[in-house]
């Protein structure tokens, strides 16, 4: 029998955690093996009333449990934060490729991050400090509006600022009194000596014009085309490139994608809309 | 593959209609639909002249059907072997590139696999030619050259019944007694039929002959202002995406049946203000000239792209279903004007 791509499997939310003031990451447990590449997406079905792809934003290395952090940004969003933990939900995928992890054996990668973007990235992360000795270096620059919102705090201004091998910087547009780091948008902090550009491969991820500009900035360092990565955000739906939501281009966003490289997706205007 | 004669199709219709549930073209107002075949009550049986009004696509990617349930997952049902008479060679053209889609991708559509495996396609020769036919700018025919299990070919004293598959080569063996041979002189009256008819199709369409390709024209009409000038026209009821028959774009949506959860497929349609759009407000396609745009791109570059084939077969369904003026071949022979004096102002440069 053929598979049915459009059948979710059950699960279960155990455990929310309130990241921003719009921000929630939920726990979810899988009742089937489930497994995923770091920067694959899955939909989320709150079943009977909708489902929305999100990529998680734990290691795939976590074969028990999978976290997806999730802003309240629309219909099913705003539902999903309404949630109480033991709400059952469906999982479909995953989808899509991932980080091509392996590629980037050997080199310094660049990632620049911003607000809920920083859930891709994470499990992205996560993927790459299991493995640190097999990269030059991590160099990562974050930003968010305000101290408040950035997600992972504890992790974030905790523990991996200290780990060896990833230098970590953060930004954000406004401060408040606790604040003693940068103040400004995510490009304040890229300088052309964070990384040797012919040996590093840059990964963006975060809302379209933090990352239309972030782009401009790495192509100013140099970066080539294939080198810089990007996570699409398209209104993903079948995540088996037919329902036609989520084209970019020739591309579906939900089978080629989510992540690109801008070499692949130059061509088309409608990239940041 | 034989090729035989009939003289009239009930006693071939009622034969298939004992086999397999039948669905045949019947005359309603100017137009053809499809309608069950029911051998018992059906006295006149038409062969439709050109296209049916609404495409056979519906046979195989239902408007609406229950793609997967919850918390018990859903068992896909078994299909029945079916029949649909009446498809012309731009339907079995559309056949072949929602195959591309659903059927041949790495990711197969388990409902569309189902249905397609079981549907017994009986083609026919167009008669005539329709007013917003223009098949023959994408190889289309007026006959169809494959693609069908058995197809018909109307002559003056009856019909010729050709196989062009295991399936229809069956069905004529299991039915000896129903046909005849065909006389050499009748395959040559079915000859100048079709030699006709595609005649009167090349010359409905000789001022869409264009110099150049179709993708080469769409692909640089990015910035044209043909889109918006065009969009004027449309007042969004989006008939020609249902009406199309390679159009496949579908929306997921969930809702509660009896005492179960379930995801349902239907039909969506990108000339819908928010198809593209994102939680987040983000909207590629916001504009009407975009969303129509995007569906040219979608049609004759980035389809070309992906599948190696148009995704569109010139059956002019989207002119005929158009309240207003709104004309697939107007905005391809604009942009295709607009870019051979793009290309000539370049020259003279």
């Amino acid at each position: 029998m053929n598979q049915n791509f459009y059948q979710p499997i059950n699960g279960q939310i155990v455990d929310i955690i309130d990241e921003s003031p719009t921000i929630k990451s939920f726990v979810v447990v899988p009742e089937e093996e489930f497994k995923f590449e770091t920067g694959q997406f899955v939909e989320l079905t709150l079943p009977g009333v909708g489902e929305a792809p999100f990529t998680p934003s734990s290691s795939p290395a976590d074969s028990e449990k999978m976290e997806i952090t999730i802003m309240n940004a629309g219909r099913i969003t705003a539902l999903l934060h309404q949630c109480d933990k033991g709400q059952k939900v469906g999982i479909r995928g995953p989808f899509g490729n991932g980080y091509p992890i392996d590629d980037f054996v050997g080199k310094e990668i660049y990632i620049v991050g911003g607000g809920v973007g920083l859930a891709p990235i994470r499990s992205l992360f996560l993927t790459l400090i299991d493995r640190i000795k097999e990269f030059k270096s991590v160099v990562c620059r974050f930003g968010a509006r305000t101290p408040d919102d950035f997600i992972y705090k504890n992790t974030l201004f905790g523990s991996w600022q200290s780990i060896a091998g990833v230098d970590m910087k953060l930004t954000v547009d406004e401060a408040n009194n606790d604040w003693d780091g940068n103040v400004g948008v995510v490009t304040t902090i890229l300088a052309q000596d964070d990384v040797d550009v012919a040996n590093s491969a840059a990964v963006v991820c975060g809302p379209p014009i933090m990352m239309k500009y972030a782009l401009l900035k790495l192509l100013e360092f140099g970066f080539s085309d294939e080198n810089i990565y990007l996570s699409m955000e398209k209104n993903m739906s079948c995540g088996i490139g037919k329902c036609g939501h989520c084209m970019l281009g020739k591309y579906y966003v939900c089978k080629d994608g989510p992540v690109f490289t801008y070499g692949q997706i130059k061509k088309y205007p409608e990239i940041w809309d | 593959m034989e090729t035989v004669f009939i003289s009239k199709l009930k006693p071939f219709l009622d034969a298939v209609a004992e086999q397999m549930e039948l669905y045949v073209p019947k005359k309603t107002g100017r137009h053809f639909v499809y309608s069950k075949y029911n051998p018992s009550t059906e006295t006149v049986v038409e062969f439709n002249n050109i296209r049916t009004c609404v495409p056979a696509k519906e046979f195989l990617f239902p408007v609406r059907e229950l793609a997967a349930t919850s918390p018990k997952s859903l068992d896909l049902k078994d299909i029945k072997p079916f029949a649909v008479f009446g498809l012309k060679d731009c339907d079995l053209r559309s056949i072949e590139i929602l195959d591309k889609v659903f059927a041949d991708d790495e990711f197969q559509d388990p409902f569309y696999v189902a249905l397609r495996e079981n549907i017994f396609i009986i083609s026919g020769d167009c008669t005539e030619i329709g007013e917003s036919c223009f098949c023959n700018l994408f190889n289309g025919r007026a006959f169809a050259g494959g693609g069908f299990d058995l197809n018909i070919s109307k002559i003056n004293d009856g019909f010729i019944i050709e196989a062009g598959s295991q399936k229809g080569q069956g069905f004529i063996e299991g039915h000896r007694s129903l046909f005849a041979d065909v006389p050499e002189a009748l395959l040559a009256e079915r000859n100048e039929n079709r030699a006709r008819v595609q005649n009167q199709l090349e010359q409905n369409n000789t001022e869409l002959q264009l110099n150049t390709t179709l993708r080469e024209v769409v692909e640089n009409s990015q910035n044209s202002e043909v889109f918006d000038v065009e969009s004027q026209n449309c007042v969004e009821c989006q008939a020609c995406t249902r009406v199309c028959p390679t159009c496949h774009c579908f929306y997921l949506y969930d809702t509660k049946l009896q005492s179960y959860f379930a995801k349902m497929k239907m039909w969506d349609s990108c000339m819908r203000t928010g198809f593209a759009a994102v939680a987040g407000g983000a909207n590629p396609h916001k504009v009407l000239g975009d969303r129509i745009k995007h569906r040219f791109m979608h049609k004759f570059v980035y389809f070309l792209d992906r599948y190696g084939i148009d995704m569109c077969v010139g059956c002019g369904r989207c002119v005929d279903a158009d309240p207003s003026e709104m004309d697939m071949r107007t905005v391809l022979r604009k942009l295709s004007e607009e870019f051979k004096d793009k290309k000539e102002a370049n020259v003279t440069k």
